[in-house]
């Protein structure tokens, strides 16, 4: 792992099971996770991922590059646009510092509406 | 109170309650979490360990919560429902995670609120971001914590009806306001709510307005009634400010007017945006304006607005 | 069209009256709090059940008279009535029994209200039932429920912001009348809040349920049952108790009226029907306000004691607020009112336990007996069709 180094890209495919069931596992029912009308009568295209499930998936896109020895330490995001049903959703990410065990990396999760997700994640390598 | 107010309020009251998850740390949900995120990582159940970016997830209010009392989130949640900011998006989520949690940890999170910025204009709408700070222990340890922010904002008007999906869609449940028993004799009035229309019951014999309907005119005895549309302006001939109990579908408290309008006849009506600006505003006479409430395809309620002589408030 | 010299004046009495213990969780069914309440007014007026051939209650009461009946052996029944408008048919209750009695359609006839309103269905949370009424009734709540007023304490509040805009009346001035109930209540040792009297400075300090009203403006929320043997005064003379002669008894309904909200008719300011009772009951009796040595004033909410008082005639319009000040209402004042602690301090059985606290007046068995031998007065719900009585004692 050294500064500058690429993550291989991550696409998921963002469907209305995919949204419905990762706010249920994430314990999140606000209505606009798993109901499109009200998500729709609350000014929203669709039903969308809620930010619980945008931090396992910034999780998983980069502890399955860096393997399960890695502890994760620390995860930051902002969202950008939303992330509704029937998206596809690509990760990329970079290194960005390397220091003794500890590994940062910049995240970014774009859907065809722009940049969702903009994140930063700090793991510590065990050895 | 305002906004603003509100919101130094439930900051200064710092840490609320300490709140327990429901469950101890537990491989069903971890597995579940893992499967529905696609998650294929052996590490959590090799080791017996939760993947950290669950740790929100153990202490999650849940489907019906128990209570949010002292929850500073739920607390300006509340406030900002009441000013009409109804609809939340998660903006931000910065956690750190001291160490990973293992099975059978029981956890509990305290949270009090750093901040309430706003009104601002965003994409979404109008709106307020708050931020909260929260932190998970185990019994004494700090295990977790996390910078939290999120948009409480004010959906922009009523939605275009739902095009027809290619799938057959599922039906919408109720929203849960009481509904109006309608009769034949008052149909009319509720047409024209969801058209957008103040209807008054006028006699079409005598002309005498009429509300609330009803089949006969008492002035006349005609069985004549027929309607006009009313202007929609009024002002307030009295009103509650509700606080006790909880009403279908209102964030409490809310403000209810009897509004005498223009045309003369008396009708009763919530006050919109009341919270919004302090229900001081609201006082017997201040004039008002119909606005409506579209609920759900079946039912459109007449609601009322101060309307501020200058223009912009 | 109010009737005139009524026939009906000095023809029956209340003979018995009979209740069970007032709490928050009765711990058994309605019907058997009923059954309960009227053996013990029946005992109290030293008639068999088996002479019961009349039976009434009113419209939310669960038990019908021919469950009651038969729980108490009362064999044939020749009258039974079921009175509606909840607790403003409280005392055309007694009106039915005495028109029964003195018209031969019965001899002895029992008037009963049973409710287990604090553990079970509890009036002042929002109906859903109400609202969806395939009912006249039912049309009628959907100009209000859906638009978020849907608690009694809501549809009053409505009409005593206005009675306080108008008349200039405080929310002081309405915990006067809670203050006086509570003094009442905390010498009666059946009323719930016994012993615990309140300040007008704990009233302030009581929290909002629907502005103006405070949580110290509503009555209280109860379990209970109180019954009422009502036969001809000439019976009821050789009985146990002296008789409480019903000298007036009349029902109200106002024009334009509707059940909680008869908004749309006139200045919101004060009890139309309740004027219409007032007027029968004047006319019937013979009497007058002044003659009234006291009175048992429906309180379900404090503002509509003070309309009340100017609808009776008991002061001008707009003047309650100072006829009931330092102390006028209050044991030893001019008008003591609720002299058992009223539904505030007593408990809430729909206005049936202020009918028992006039007999007991009439009698003079009141733990807060008021002097004198003039007529006492009581009257059922407000802001709704009401009615109201006269009770003295045999002249």
């Amino acid at each position: 792992m050294n500064p500058g180094d690429t993550l291989p890209e991550l696409t998921v495919e963002v469907s209305p099971t995919f949204i419905v069931s990762t706010a249920i596992a994430t314990r999140d029912f606000q209505d606009v996770h798993h109901d499109r009308d009200r998500a729709v009568q609350r000014g929203s295209k669709d039903i969308f991922l809620n930010i619980l499930a945008t931090t396992g998936l910034v999780q998983r896109y980069v502890t399955g590059w860096a393997g399960e020895r890695a502890v994760v330490r620390r995860i930051a995001i902002r969202l950008g646009v939303p992330c509704y049903a029937y998206e596809t959703l690509t990760f990329s990410g970079t290194v960005t510092e390397v220091a003794d065990s500890a590994c940062v990396i910049e995240v970014t999760g774009r859907n065809s509406l722009g940049d969702h997700v903009t994140g930063t994640v700090v793991i510590e390598v065990q050895s | 109170m305002n906004i603003t107010e509100a919101a130094a309020r439930i900051a200064e009251a710092g840490d609320g309650s300490p709140r327990r998850g429901r469950d101890p740390v537990n491989l069903p949900m971890i597995r579940n979490w893992l499967e529905a995120l696609g998650d294929t990582n052996p590490r959590y159940e090799a080791g017996s360990l939760a993947p950290p970016a669950m740790v929100q997830v153990w202490t999650m209010h849940g489907l019906h919560p128990a209570s949010t009392a002292g929850d500073p989130l739920s607390a300006m949640s509340v406030v900002l429902d009441e000013a009409g900011f109804t609809s939340v998006v998660a903006t931000n989520s910065e956690q750190a995670y001291h160490r990973e949690l293992r099975l059978g940890e029981q956890v509990e999170v305290r949270s009090r609120q750093r901040d309430a910025a706003g009104p601002k204009r965003t994409a979404l709408g109008e709106g307020w971001f708050v931020t909260t700070e929260s932190t998970w222990y185990v019994g004494t340890e700090a295990v977790a914590t996390m910078l939290f922010r999120i948009l409480k904002y004010r959906p922009p008007g009523p939605p275009e009806p739902l095009p027809s999906p290619p799938a057959a869609p599922p039906a919408a449940p109720p929203v849960d306001v009481l509904r109006p028993v309608v009769s034949r004799d008052t149909a009319f009035f509720w047409d024209g709510t969801a058209a957008g229309e103040l209807r008054i019951q006028r006699c079409g014999e005598c002309g005498a307005l009429r509300h609330p309907p009803g089949p006969a005119c008492p002035e006349c005895g005609a069985l004549k009634p027929e309607y006009v549309v009313a202007a929609g302006t009024g002002e307030v001939y009295s009103y509650v400010v509700h606080h006790h109990p909880p009403v279908p579908g209102r964030a409490l408290p809310f403000v209810v007017a009897l509004v005498e309008l223009t045309e003369g006849v008396r009708m009763v009506g919530e006050i919109l945006g009341a919270r919004e600006f302090g229900v001081g505003e609201v006082s017997i006479g201040a004039p008002v304006r119909v606005e409506f409430v579209r609920v759900d395809g079946e039912l459109t309620l007449p609601a009322w607005r101060l309307a501020d002589p200058e223009g912009e408030r | 069209m109010i009737s005139g010299k009524a026939v009906i004046s000095g023809q029956a009495a209340i003979a018995g009256i009979g209740a069970t213990e007032f709490s928050k969780d009765s711990g058994r069914s309605e019907l058997r709090l009923a059954v309960e309440a009227v053996r013990a007014a029946l005992d109290d007026a030293g008639i068999a059940p088996s002479e019961v051939d009349g039976l009434v209650t009113f419209s939310m009461d669960t038990n019908s008279e021919i469950a009651v009946a038969r729980e108490i052996g009362a064999g044939e029944l020749s009258f039974f009535s079921h009175v509606g408008y909840g607790g403003g048919a409280a005392c055309a209750t007694v009106q039915q029994a005495a028109m029964a009695v003195a018209t031969g359609m019965a001899g002895v006839v029992v008037c009963y209200r049973a409710l287990n309103e604090r553990s079970g269905h509890r009036f002042g949370q929002v109906s859903r039932a109400a609202a969806s009424m395939p009912t006249s009734s039912g049309v009628d709540n959907g100009w209000t429920y859906p638009m978020g007023l849907g608690t009694p304490a809501a549809t009053v509040a409505m009409a005593a912001r206005r009675y306080q805009h108008v008349y200039g009346a405080s929310s002081e001035d309405f915990g006067q009348v809670a203050v006086a109930d509570r003094r009442h209540a905390a010498t009666n040792p059946n009323a719930w809040f016994y012993q615990r009297p309140i300040t007008l400075a704990e009233h302030q300090a009581s929290r909002w349920i629907a502005e103006p009203l405070r949580l110290l403006d509503c009555c209280q929320e109860s379990d209970g049952a109180v019954a009422l043997v009502v036969t001809s005064a000439e019976r009821a003379s050789g009985l146990r108790q002296p008789p409480a002669v019903i000298r007036a008894a009349a029902q109200g309904s106002g024009s334009d009226q509707f059940v909680m909200t008869s908004y749309y008719r006139d200045g919101l300011t004060g009890l139309p029907e309740m004027g219409v009772v007032g007027r029968q009951l004047w006319r019937q009796s013979g009497f007058a306000p002044a003659d009234v040595r006291t009175a048992v004033l429906y309180d379900h909410f404090t503002p509509y004691v003070l309309m009340q008082l100017e609808e009776l005639g008991f002061c001008p319009r707009g003047e309650a607020r100072h006829f009931i000040a330092g102390g006028a209402i209050q044991l030893g004042g001019r008008l003591p009112l609720n002299t058992h602690g009223g539904q505030l301090g007593e408990a809430y059985i729909h206005g049936m336990n202020g009918i028992a606290e006039a007999v007991r007046q009439v009698r003079g068995s009141s733990v807060n007996q008021v002097p004198g031998d003039g007529p006492v007065l009581v009257t059922a719900g407000t802001g709704v069709p009401t009615s109201g009585l006269i009770l003295s004692e045999v002249r």
